[in-house]
């Protein structure tokens, strides 16, 4: 995997480590980063992006902690295998749980019930 | 003095005592309470800061916030009317030449030696250095594409800075000191700048302090913020924790019984262009939201850090 792969935006309100730490959890999820594919190195990261090194330890240690990745001697950071050919239903939650806190936000502040919500909700789950 | 100013002040105040105490030798700054007064006002307030080791602390400001006088105060270059800066635990103002070679300044108006040229005046320098590294000056003169024969008088204005900053990190020193460095340089020159400071600080632990109004620079390499506002040191933190732990609420006409006083970490309060109310809060450490944030009908938004500063300074 290349360095540049990675798109980092300095201005985001999101913190650049969270950026990193999603960015690869969904390219694993999707497929593009297989098991056993070697990260780029900290450095690498670091210097094709110009970010101070530690924020990228901070995502590959995340990562790590989470069983998305893990260290092989030699080869740095490398996708982790993940249990029976699926992500573990707790990796699939961490995927959709940002859209399922900006739903409740947006709801909060529309001031919509949350039985109409999930009534909604269901009906577009079961239509697609 | 805005009373939510005052308010910010001494919360950072008690956020600095409260944290475990490292000891001031080896902190390559420190300052305790520093005033300054220019013509009547206040170019330094009480300020009061520690720089630990291996940190990257962007100062932000506007234009006479007092950036360039408290970096002046902080490495003795000008003398305070109270309050103490330390460098490595010793006196700021006394600084030996032991403390001088382990650290690097490149101030904001590049400096003397205009006769020399840019490779006579490299070589000059790098004498008093016992850790010059030679190879590295000629390699970035390269790839900077800094020509040595030339008069630093002769260069522009970005040229200069960029021979200033080779010259600061020649010496591979400790502690690195920049005032708005990157002021006169392209954005290409920026980014290899930041890349420069980022891998330094990241892999061999360099303590870095520098002051910009360029925000996005700020955030790729600092790991820590710190905004100057008309001689006051507000929001000294972590930059992650920063974006993680502020809020901008649009608290509408309806629900304006809600707000009865200032809510807990508020920073700036405005009325709001369609009704009611803009409030941006910093959440302490540890603490949970105010309940305002989710009350029905509040709308809540993370700021960028450009948007915060703008908040408390504009």
């Amino acid at each position: 995997m290349d360095a540049t792969l990675l798109h980092i935006q300095p201005a985001a309100p999101q913190p650049i480590y969270r950026q990193i730490a999603e960015q690869i959890r969904r390219l694993v999820a999707g497929g593009q980063l297989a098991v056993g594919d070697t990260l780029p190195s900290v450095r690498d990261v670091a210097a094709a992006h110009a970010i101070n090194p530690m924020t990228v330890s901070k995502a590959y240690s995340q990562l790590e902690a989470e069983g998305v990745l893990e260290r092989q001697r030699g080869k740095g950071m490398a996708v982790a295998a993940q249990p029976a050919g699926r992500d573990t239903p707790a990796q699939r939650w961490t995927l959709i749980e940002p859209s399922l806190d900006a739903v409740a936000r947006q709801a909060r502040e529309l001031e919509l019930s949350p039985d109409e919500v999930i009534a909604r909700l269901s009906q577009r789950m079961r239509q697609q | 003095m805005n009373a939510l100013i005052e308010r910010m002040a001494a919360q950072q105040m008690a956020m600095d005592q409260a944290r475990p105490h490292t000891d001031i030798d080896t902190l390559p700054l420190a300052a305790s309470r520093l005033e300054l007064r220019y013509e009547g006002h206040a170019a330094l307030d009480r300020v009061s800061l520690r720089l630990e080791p291996g940190t990257v602390l962007g100062l932000i400001g506007r234009n006479g916030a007092g950036k360039t006088t408290l970096i002046r105060a902080l490495l003795g270059l000008v003398e305070p009317d109270a309050g103490s800066a330390t460098v490595w635990g010793r006196p700021a103002l006394q600084m030996g030449d032991a403390a001088k070679a382990r650290l690097a300044y490149v101030p904001q108006q590049p400096e003397a030696l205009a006769w020399l040229k840019v490779g006579d005046m490299l070589d000059f320098v790098g004498r008093f250095y016992p850790n010059w590294d030679a190879a590295f000056v000629d390699d970035t003169l390269d790839r900077w594409e800094l020509p040595r024969d030339r008069m630093l008088a002769k260069l522009s204005p970005g040229e200069r800075q960029r021979v200033a900053i080779v010259r600061a990190l020649a010496p591979r020193p400790e502690l690195l000191v920049l005032d708005e460095p990157a002021a006169s340089l392209d954005p290409v020159a920026r980014r290899e700048l930041l890349r420069e400071i980022a891998l330094r600080a990241g892999e061999s632990g360099t303590t870095v302090l520098f002051s910009t109004h360029i925000v996005s620079d700020l955030e790729r390499v600092a790991s820590h913020v710190a905004f100057m506002h008309q001689g006051r040191l507000l929001l000294h933190g972590e930059l992650d924790g920063l974006k993680e732990r502020n809020l901008r609420l649009h608290v509408p006409a309806s629900a304006a019984d809600q707000l009865v006083g200032p809510v807990p970490g508020e920073v700036a309060r405005r009325p709001h262009l369609y009704g009611g109310h803009s409030i941006v809060i910093v959440r302490e450490e540890g603490a949970a939201w105010p309940a305002l944030a989710s009350a029905p009908g509040v709308q809540r938004e993370v700021l960028s850090l450009e948007d915060l500063f703008v908040e408390v300074a504009g």
